[in-house]
């Protein structure tokens, strides 16, 4: 992560995140959210995810942004002419701390496209790119591992989007309809 | 941004946009078309059953916006949904059920004998995770939006 365009969408994304915190507006704060995903998904075509860029743009910016509209649509503007929610010093303090709790572990990752890392020398890894093709007949790997050689795991994914998604079909159509 | 939020406390007004409606009309079958192909180019290219499903799911999103989501409901029915996320994880279960029964092991797909069987059998699976979600985006979309007229006594 070095060149200008890359540092421009990182400060793109806390801009949009510290917006989502701070904008006194829920309309608001949903925009700068959606805005905020969608800096992460590209972000994560520049780190070779398109897979999951994919995912979050699709996901992240469309379908969470509808569902909180939405589901905003029932409340009321906060009066007031304030832009900015007041912040909440114990609060951020706390969170600060946490946040500063989970960066330690930032320095055991290895940096963005080493060759050495545990992900890549690892022997799984290495069955993976090295039959993926012959064995699966398909040319995206990670449709090779989701299919193929995890498809039970994916199997049980469904699954379970299966049983929540029943399961909040039916209480919310319960609510809304008798 | 606050003619939105006025809009909004009388939430049960639908106003039809001619902009918006002939934007979709123009752009759904695209998205349609994109969804389906980034679920079954899943297994050449990145993509597959998830963000296909998505796509497909906001197809609907974007015809309840521009249509009324009430209209775009009774289209498409209180049924379709549900029944969509249940044959999609039948069909997984069936594709990875039938090696079984020829013989192999759960989800092998070599043993069903066709030629390319694997590179078939990942398409499938991944076109059924895409019935699953879409069902699934559908589904939400239309019982969240139900609850924005809270006054009840209304059948789906």
């Amino acid at each position: 992560m070095s060149s200008a365009l890359e540092i421009g969408l990182l400060a793109f994304v806390v801009v949009s995140a510290l917006a989502t915190a701070l904008l006194r507006d829920v309309l608001g704060s949903i925009i700068a959210f959606s805005a905020y995903s969608l800096g992460i998904s590209i972000i994560w075509v520049f780190l070779r995810a398109p897979d999951v860029g994919l995912t979050e743009a699709a996901v992240g910016a469309g379908v969470m942004t509808v569902l909180f509209l939405l589901t905003i649509a029932k409340t009321v503007r906060p009066a007031g002419e304030k832009t900015i929610e007041r912040v909440n010093v114990r609060a951020l303090g706390v969170t600060i701390a946490f946040v500063a709790v989970l960066s330690t572990t930032l320095f055991a990752l290895p940096p963005v496209g080493a060759g050495d890392s545990a992900v890549v020398t690892d022997d799984v890894t290495r069955y993976y790119l090295e039959n993926a093709y012959t064995e699966t007949e398909v040319h995206n790997a990670v449709t090779a591992v989701l299919a193929a050689y995890r498809g039970f795991d994916t199997l049980g994914e469904a699954v379970v989007v299966y049983s929540a998604g029943i399961g909040i079909l039916l209480v919310l159509h319960k609510e809304v309809f008798e | 941004m606050s003619d939105d939020t006025a809009e909004s406390e009388s939430p049960t007004r639908y106003v039809e946009s001619p902009i918006i409606m002939a934007t979709v009309r123009v752009v759904a079958p695209f998205v349609f078309t994109f969804g389906l192909f980034v679920m079954f180019h899943g297994a050449d290219s990145s993509g597959g059953g998830f963000q296909g499903g998505v796509i497909v799911g906001t197809v609907v999103l974007m015809l309840g916006m521009a249509f009324g989501i009430q209209t775009t409901r009774e289209w498409v029915g209180p049924k379709l949904p549900v029944v969509l996320v249940g044959a999609g994880v039948l069909a997984f279960l069936l594709i990875g059920i039938g090696p079984v029964l020829l013989g192999g092991a759960f989800l092998e797909y070599h043993a069903y004998g066709v030629h390319h069987a694997s590179k078939y059998g990942i398409e499938l699976v991944e076109l059924a995770i895409g019935l699953i979600v879409s069902g699934i985006v559908t589904g939400l979309f239309f019982v969240i939006a139900a609850g924005m007229r809270n006054s009840g006594g209304e059948t789906a």
